[in-house]
């Protein structure tokens, strides 16, 4: 009976570590140890006035902070001391002058600024013509879609005959790429494999995105149609792997039915037993 | 009665415990069989002759995109040319004698090696030989 005690007691000392070991792995956790140390250009700036910490708020919308790009990224200088935070002599940038500002982007986004610097756009670089943040804005830099052609944003600049004729040309392209973007990501959910085709998909994707800067109609054709012979390979790997699932769970149904034969056959041999 | 009867279901039983054994093996045989893999069939023939000292040429492997280069010392890599990033298609330049990602500005020396940029990993080698002036890349 005391050994009994003992071991209850010893059991329920151990249960009551349960959530304590929960938070321990919990605070641990990567995402939320970065959470709590936040670089030095966002303590300071999130206490300031609206203009200067309303970039905090609007990159924290952005596709640069869900890939963990951060101020430093782009502006320099050194984001863990305060002290020396802007100082020039740590890489600190500040903000680009206007027809610096392709080449500030450019400095990670190379073949998009080769691709703007030859369109009609990047022809028009200081000259009044659109610079990166004209169209994608600066600090809620949002992932690159279609819809970034669109009547209002280049009706501040020009007609929108032309935009409209190429948007429509890439259209269908770009709703196959989202498609199977979606498929490819339902896979990802369930447990598939998905990093070599989510790889192939993304490069096609910027291929696709860098004709955004590229106004020519027959060119912008041309490579839609490359693209959709691309992504149609990866469309039909994808449909292989639903015939897979669709057979995975025929056979899942032919496992639980010959299971309930069994016990069913096991069942009458035990009455002829009786 | 109840002999052949009993004779009968154990049969039955026997044949679905034998079905059911089988559904079991068959998978776990699959997982653990080295894959048929139709990626590890093919092979590549580049004449020696069409890759200058310091130039690189791009070509279809496995599905995906494989570069070999030579280099100015005269040897030869064959790498592949998916970006370890995201997977973008890296560029051989010239002038530098080493690759660029377009997508991200990952940098790689000419074997490969992570040199600036993002890039997690080097770029994949793959295997090839030289013979008769020809180049077999897998």
């Amino acid at each position: 009976m005391r050994y009994r005690e003992i071991i209850m007691a010893n059991f329920m000392r151990l249960f009551s570590l349960i959530p304590l070991i929960l938070i321990a792995l919990l605070l641990t956790r990567p995402g939320l140890a970065q959470e709590t140390a936040e670089i030095v250009c966002i303590q300071c700036h999130s206490g300031l006035p609206e203009i200067y910490s309303q970039p905090i708020r609007l990159w924290r919308g952005s596709i640069h902070a869900e890939n963990d790009i951060a101020c430093h990224d782009c502006h320099g200088g050194d984001p863990q001391d305060a002290a020396n935070a802007m100082n020039p002599q740590r890489g600190f940038l500040g903000v680009p002058q206007e027809p610096d500002i392709p080449a500030f982007c450019g400095r990670c986004h190379v073949g998009v600024m080769r691709d703007y610097l030859a369109s009609a756009h990047g022809l028009a670089l200081g000259r009044g013509g659109p610079t990166c943040v004209t169209c994608h804005g600066n600090h809620q830099v949002l992932k690159a879609t279609l819809e970034l052609i669109n009547e209002k944003s280049c009706s501040r600049c020009h007609s929108y005959e032309r935009a409209r004729t190429i948007r429509a040309a890439m259209q269908e392209t770009e709703g196959l790429l989202v498609a199977t973007e979606t498929r490819l990501n339902d896979f990802k959910k369930i447990g598939s494999n998905t990093e070599k085709l989510e790889k192939e998909l993304f490069s096609l994707r910027n291929s696709f995105h860098s004709l955004f800067h590229n106004v020519n109609l027959e060119t912008v054709n041309k490579q839609a149609a490359r693209i959709q012979l691309e992504l149609k390979k990866i469309q039909a790997v994808l449909t292989e792997w639903d015939q897979a699932v669709q057979r995975r769970k025929i056979a899942g149904a032919l496992a639980v039915s010959v299971m309930l034969l069994i016990a069913l056959l096991a069942h009458l041999v035990r009455k002829t037993y009786d | 009665m109840d002999h052949k009867r009993r004779t009968f279901l154990g049969i039955g039983l026997a044949g679905l415990g034998a079905l059911a054994a089988a559904a079991v093996g068959w998978p776990l045989f699959r997982y653990l069989a080295p894959r048929s893999s139709r990626e590890a069939a093919g092979k590549v023939v580049v004449p020696e002759g069409d890759i200058p000292e310091g130039g690189a040429r791009f070509f279809e492997y496995a599905g995906s995109s494989a570069v070999l280069v030579r280099k100015r010392d005269g040897g030869l890599v064959a790498l592949s040319a998916v970006c370890t990033h995201l997977g973008c298609i890296v560029q051989w330049q010239k002038e530098s004698q080493d690759f660029l990602c377009p997508c991200h500005a990952g940098r790689f020396s000419t074997d490969g090696v992570v040199i600036a940029g993002p890039p997690p990993k080097p770029l994949a080698k793959i295997p090839f030989s030289v013979s008769g002036g020809n180049i077999t890349v897998g």
